[in-house]
């Protein structure tokens, strides 16, 4: 039985970032893996050691700070799960958080996390629009497409990033990266959301996940028709 | 000065009528021109309303809202001009004028009610001071163009708090909207629905407010009606539902519509409406409300709302042969979930068009559809025949549905409209049901017109006053 946590979803539930949970659990029951959700609501415990797969978004900011508050009771627990290999995937305003220290404009340090080796900067303008990235999985280079619609700008430390901007803005309309990665966490700014229309990333997360809680990895193929014709359209029209 | 002005309407007019010429609608192009000939165009016409403006803003029910309260005013005999199309931009609340003002520049008009977009309504009350604002509910909407929620509620707050000797006329069921009065300190009439028992409603919403706005605590609901609407308080400071000082109560459906007894304080009467959609008893309640303050007697209220047809894609209805087909716009999770309860409250099989546009006025971003509740669908397989996917995102639109558990074999994608519509208006169920975001909305319904024939509203029965 794998689970599945939802961290939060009554506080951090824009932009459709509830689709990422929905597409692990679906192409999981569609191979007849078992798998069984639990959503963390404010004030609860949660034991990573019982998750195989823990999703993390974003909110309204001042959703977001109490978010932040919270998860800072859990966070040695959670950085020790990161280490021991944690499927994690984290959008936007929780892809923030996970990092050292958020800098607003009137540049004060909301301190992050620190559990992953980056920071954000918040910029005059939201970086908002269609997105395309080239990630590597497992050796194979894959297109994903997305949304990305975010203030701050986040640099990289001493951390890989998820993948390479084709199209769009990416962590800070810079540098030309996109999230960040390590170990099994991965870190996006793309809504869209990122899973459903990108099964490629999606299955390489079930199979991770399957493999941290040491069960047999291969997976069924499924049919994506749909899910690349939508990857298909945006691919078009983002990279003529 | 009034030369100026006088130019301005005669270019406003000659744009709308070149654009019309164009096969155009030119609902705010007249906007344009007048206000680049004239820049105090809108300040000029608007200052010649005699009795009074009304302004509607907020998320959902604007056009509704605001076509209901034109109607109350006419059946009181009242000369109103009104931005029918929604056309809710300065500029087509600029061509709104320069539609009713004639060619020198003057109008006689008793009011004027506007919709107003929530992000140009700052800079729409500072060329036009309104009497009466009604904010008719907050939710999650297009938040590429907008950013967060929590902005657009602080944008309509400081724009309301930089007037004077106004009434805001509020939802007390959303605690977002509810808060303005509290907040700005101005003359404030609430309305809303009182619990209604044995309605069975989603739950698994995505609901917007779920913390006090005032003290972030979070709130206590004893029921919700949908979204975050409902009787709710805060344990901590005692910020709660306000009492609605025009109440709907006692809701039932009949024939397609609804039936409401509305409480105020010296009495109670009722409304009976044509329209589907629960949501649009919200929208009469406050004209309602708008009908009362002005002074209009309550068989007025009820004649004007009952005069009331849907604009386009509000619950329009068409025949195809001899099957109804019904044009739903949506525009943000709150309203397409109340859409999708409205689809499975028609008996019988029904065939599913789903429109799915991503151009500007839609919002670019779609990932808004992942917090729809389209499982609610899969759970009444039995009488959805097919779903048909168009727009220009149709495949997502597809795939959103196939995520939810519709299975893939009744999904069909077509991204060319009139293709797409033909084939659920050609399916072999009873009723066929139309959803369009705001770019396909046009579209699909001039498809409709040629293809079905429109259908006008019933007459409505004798409402009872008691």
């Amino acid at each position: 039985m794998l689970s599945v946590c939802h961290l939060y979803p009554d506080l951090l539930n824009l932009y459709g970032d509830r689709g990422n949970v929905l597409a692990f659990l679906q192409r999981c029951r569609w191979r007849g893996i078992p798998v069984k959700l639990s959503e963390i609501k404010m004030g609860e415990s949660i034991d990573f050691n019982q998750v195989d797969f823990l999703f993390l978004g974003g909110g309204s900011d001042r959703e977001q700070n109490l978010m932040a508050a919270e998860l800072e009771k859990h966070r040695d627990k959670l950085k020790e799960a990161v280490e021991n290999g944690l499927v994690i995937l984290s959008i936007c305003g929780g892809y923030q958080l996970l990092g050292k220290f958020y800098r607003t404009i009137n540049g004060e340090e909301i301190p992050g996390l620190g559990i992953l080796d980056y920071y954000t900067v918040a910029g005059e303008e939201r970086l908002i629009g269609n997105v395309t990235i080239e990630i590597e999985l497992d050796g194979k280079t894959v297109k994903a497409t997305g949304f990305e619609n975010h203030g701050g700008r986040t640099y990289l430390g001493n951390i890989k990033p998820l993948g390479r901007v084709l199209a769009g803005y990416g962590n800070n309309g810079r540098d030309g990266t996109e999230g960040a990665r390590y170990k099994n966490v991965f870190c996006s700014y793309l809504h869209g959301p990122l899973l459903p229309k990108n099964p490629e990333i999606t299955d390489h997360l079930i199979k991770l996940a399957l493999k941290h809680r040491g069960m047999e990895a291969e997976l069924t193929p499924l049919d994506d028709t749909l899910e690349n014709m939508a990857n298909e359209t945006m691919l078009k029209r983002m990279l003529k | 000065m009034r030369l100026c002005l006088s130019a301005a309407v005669i270019g406003g007019k000659i744009s709308s009528l070149m654009s019309k010429l164009a096969g155009g609608r030119g609902s705010s192009l007249p906007g344009v021109v007048a206000r680049r000939i004239y820049s105090r165009s809108l300040k000029k016409l608007a200052s010649q309303i005699k009795s009074g403006v009304i302004m509607v803003t907020g998320t959902n029910g604007k056009t509704t809202t605001n076509n209901m309260i034109a109607k109350v005013l006419e059946a009181g005999g009242r000369r109103v001009i009104y931005n029918e199309e929604g056309a809710n931009l300065i500029t087509g609340i600029t061509a709104c004028f320069v539609r009713f003002s004639n060619i020198t520049g003057s109008l006689d008009y008793d009011y004027a009610s506007l919709e107003v977009d929530e992000a140009s309504f700052p800079k729409v009350v500072k060329e036009v001071k309104p009497d009466i604002v009604v904010v008719t509910n907050f939710f999650r909407d297009q938040l590429d163009r907008y950013g967060e929620l929590d902005k657009t509620v602080q944008v309509v707050k400081s724009a309301l708090e930089s007037l004077n000797d106004v009434t805001l006329i509020l939802n007390a069921d959303d605690p977002l909207a509810a808060q303005l009065g509290l907040l700005t300190g101005h003359k404030a009439v609430y309305y809303g629905i009182d619990r209604q028992e044995g309605t069975e409603r989603a739950v698994a919403q995505t609901r917007e407010s779920r913390f006090c706005p005032r003290c972030g605590t979070e709130l206590h609901y004893s029921y919700y009606h949908y979204s975050q609407l409902g009787g709710y308080r805060c344990p901590s400071c005692h910020f709660k539902r306000p009492k609605p000082d025009v109440e709907g109560t006692d809701v039932s459906t009949v024939n397609g519509g609804y039936s409401t007894r509305v409480c105020f304080s010296e009495g109670c009467s009722s409304i009976n409406l044509q329209t589907a959609g629960f949501y649009n008893l919200y929208n009469a309640l406050a004209a309602f409300a708008v009908g009362r303050l002005l002074g209009l007697d309550n068989e007025t209220v009820q004649a004007g709302l009952e005069r009331y047809t849907p604009a386009i894609g509000r619950m329009e209805r068409f025949r195809y042969r001899d099957k109804p087909c019904l044009l739903n716009l949506v525009k943000n999770p709150t309203g397409y979930n109340e859409g999708l309860a409205t689809l499975l409250s028609i008996p019988g099989s029904k065939d599913v068009f789903m429109a799915l546009n991503d151009n500007a006025a839609d919002g670019r971003d779609i990932s808004w559809i992942w917090d729809v509740d389209f499982e609610i669908l899969a759970r009444h397989l039995d009488e959805l025949q097919s779903f048909t996917c168009s727009g220009t995102r149709a495949e997502e639109m597809a795939l959103r549905l196939k995520y939810a558990g519709v299975p893939t074999s009744r999904i069909t994608v077509i991204g060319d409209l009139e293709s797409a519509i033909t084939v659920s208006l050609q399916g072999e169920a009873e009723t066929a049901y139309l959803f369009a975001t705001y770019t396909a909305l046009w579209p699909s319904q001039s498809i409709l017109c040629r293809l079905a024939e429109k259908e006008e509203q019933h007459a409505v029965g004798m409402s009872s006053v008691s």
